[in-house]
């Protein structure tokens, strides 16, 4: 025992000896100003842009406790600095000490961050203890080169019908997801997120002015369908102040571009920009930067595109990974004309744009196929569903145009008739009750139903009963069909043939079909 | 146009510069007019602050403090502050003294912006992280 004891002090003694701190040179500044998490510092005279910066806060008057919290410097001038605070700034006094810290902003990457909430610096949220990350990445970065990109050239199967089938997602793409409050833009990442198991992809879910109850749902919802073990959170709650919303999405670019580095599939989705611009603007404003368009700094629109800029899709010689984006702006009454929004659709290859009233006649997800589309995705769909899905999107907008044509009179010619009940069929598959994703096999099979006319017999208020009923079947009966699409990717004559006589071989087994077609029509 | 005060200071200084006492009073009265005719006695206060600056920067003076926890010998103070003079490549260092029961022991140098922690406290908390990890 004593044995042991002695040990122990002999090392705690070895290590004090070893223990040589050094003595290092710092610049410092004081606090002239403080105020809404904005500091004004003297001093500082070699500090760098956004470069970190380290407040003591010393702790009541009497005791020597000192905390430290970390700021941003933002502005240079002449005389000052002005830098934003990350974290609680009410501690911090006039007078305070401010050190330089010779780096830009950093956070701990890695796979120790998978499977956690962490906040934009990196610190644990989830109380499962310390983040044990050996590697750091600067927060900011410029995105990389035209010469170690290449094109989109896989997909990013989100699992959703509406969105895989019309506007296809690939890898390395920048989706913006639009539309008002409340209609389901966060339901779509959260499905895309989960449909990712098994499909080696890493995703970071960056939460900006999020509620917390919210964020809490969606952590709960991911780790229920076991999608947080490969998914990291990045929250910013609405209590946070407005810098560390700032930084949000660059720490989770940074989290991602790690994965990325190694060569891996990263989806990352920013919920939501907009709040992101409204954090921005609040910071400017008390930084005294002019204000432009709805009061916004004018360097909005640079906010918005070095961040999506840093998405991409990495050559072979460079590793090969990529970063898809699913950035998401929230509108007010639909208004897409609006500063934000015109900014970001701009920005990325596409936008999925939800519509209240889809979502209200009950469409979900309330996606608007003539407004959404996906300016390189189509490139990296699946030959299958290229084949089966291609002429669906226009179909689509096609019918909700004829549809609310044929509302004024009943006299339609069959053609007409035939393409409006073709419609409502496509319209019915398309909607998805949220967290069921679909894999790419069983939406090719019912796309390929839908459109060689196999279901123009079936009740349009059976066909969501019949899809699902198809997929059991083909589950229990044909999965060689449908591991061969999934491998292949590619569709042939005998894989229609087999596909046709499995949707066939199902229907003799219902019982609600309708006799004659015509009658239908 | 604003004159701010740091104008005023170098001005100032530029206006007494090389000039024996009799002249300097007659500037500093000029000086003074031109503050009452623009409205600006107010600032002088700051005036002198930002003087003082503008002075030191010419002459390559700086202002320096050290903190220990014990009063220190005037041998050390002699010996630091050649050490000050040595760092920062000025002329002449005014060192201030302060004592601090709370850095435990060591010395901490301030100069212009830059800070030496040598402090005793400080290396223990150094220390302490250390052997967390």
């Amino acid at each position: 025992m004593s044995n042991t004891k002695d040990f122990i002090v002999e090392q705690l003694k070895q290590r004090i000896i070893d223990f040589k701190s050094e003595i290092k040179e710092q610049t410092v500044g004081k606090v002239i100003k403080i105020g809404d998490g904005i500091a004004q510092i003297s001093g500082l005279s070699d500090v760098m842009m956004s470069e970190m910066l380290e407040f003591t806060v010393n702790e009541g008057t009497n005791s020597n406790k000192s905390e430290k919290v970390y700021g941003v410097a933002l502005n240079l001038e002449e005389d000052s600095v002005g830098a934003v605070i990350l974290g609680d700034f009410f501690n911090i006094k006039e007078g305070d000490e401010v050190k330089s810290l010779k780096r830009i902003l950093e956070v701990p990457v890695g796979n120790s961050v998978i499977g956690r909430v962490v906040n934009p610096l990196g610190r644990p949220l989830d109380g499962k203890g310390e983040i044990a990350a050996d590697k750091f990445y600067p927060i900011e970065k410029i995105a990389p080169g035209v010469i170690t990109r290449e094109s989109v050239s896989e997909p990013v199967q989100t699992g959703i019908k509406a969105i895989d089938a019309m506007i296809p997602i690939g890898r390395g793409q920048r989706e913006l997801i639009i539309g008002d409050r409340q209609i389901g833009k966060t339901a779509i990442t959260i499905d895309a997120i989960i449909s990712q198991k098994g499909q080696n992809m890493k995703c970071v879910y960056v939460a900006i002015g999020q509620k917390a109850s919210k964020v809490a749902g969606i952590v709960a919802k991911l780790e229920e369908h076991g999608a947080m073990e490969y998914t990291t959170i990045v929250l910013a709650g609405a209590s946070d102040p407005a810098p560390l919303s700032y930084v949000a999405p660059y720490s989770g670019v940074a989290i991602a571009e790690y994965f990325m580095d190694q060569g891996e599939d990263v989806l990352i989705v920013y919920d939501d920009l907009s709040k992101h611009a409204v954090a921005y603007r609040e910071i400017s404003l008390l930084l005294r930067r002019p204000p432009g368009r709805e009061a916004y700094p004018g360097d909005v629109f640079y906010l918005h595109s070095r961040l999506l800029e840093r998405s991409c899709k990495l050559n072979k010689e460079h590793g090969g990974g990529s970063i898809t984006a699913l950035p998401i702006i929230e509108t007010q009454a639909g208004d897409v004309s609006a500063y934000i929004p015109t900014n970001v659709i701009s920005i990325t290859d596409g936008q999925i744009y939800l519509e209240p009233d889809l979502f209200y006649q009950g469409n979900r997800p309330a996606v608007n196929a003539g407004l959404s589309v996906s300016r390189v995705g189509s490139a990296a769909q699946i030959k299958a569903m290229k084949k089966v899905a291609g002429k669906m999107r226009l179909e689509a907008a096609q019918y909700r145009e004829l549809a609310a044509f044929a509302q004024f009179g009943s006299d339609l010619d069959e053609e007409t008739k035939s393409k409006l009940e073709r419609g409502k069929r496509l319209v019915e598959i398309f909607k998805q009750d949220q967290y069921k994703t679909v894999p790419v096999a069983s939406q090719v099979l019912i796309f390929f139903s839908v459109t060689s006319g196999l279901l123009d017999n079936v009740p349009v208020e059976k066909i969501s009963e019949f899809e699902n009923g198809l997929n059991k079947y083909a589950e229990n009966n044909a999965q060689d069909i449908l591991k061969d699409i999934e491998e292949k990717g590619e569709l042939n004559e005998k894989l229609e043939e087999g596909m046709k006589k499995l949707v066939e071989d199902y229907k003799s087994t219902v019982d609600y079909l309708e006799k004659d077609i015509s009658t239908a029509l | 146009m604003k004159i701010t005060a740091k104008q005023y200071a170098k001005s100032l200084y530029q206006a007494v510069q090389g000039k024996d006492n009799s002249q300097i009073k007659d500037a500093i009265n000029n000086f003074f007019n031109i503050l009452i005719q623009n409205n600006d006695m107010a600032k002088a206060e700051e005036i002198v602050v930002e003087f003082e600056k503008v002075w030191n920067i010419e002459y390559e003076i700086i202002e320096a403090e050290v903190v220990s926890a014990k009063e220190l010998d005037k041998n050390i103070v002699k010996l630091l502050n050649d050490y000050i003079v040595k760092l920062s490549g000025a002329k002449k260092v005014l060192l201030k003294q302060k004592i601090d029961k709370n850095i435990l022991g060591g010395v901490v140098i301030k100069y212009e912006d830059k800070i030496l922690d040598g402090s005793l406290r400080t290396k223990m908390e150094a220390l302490k992280i250390n052997m967390i990890k």
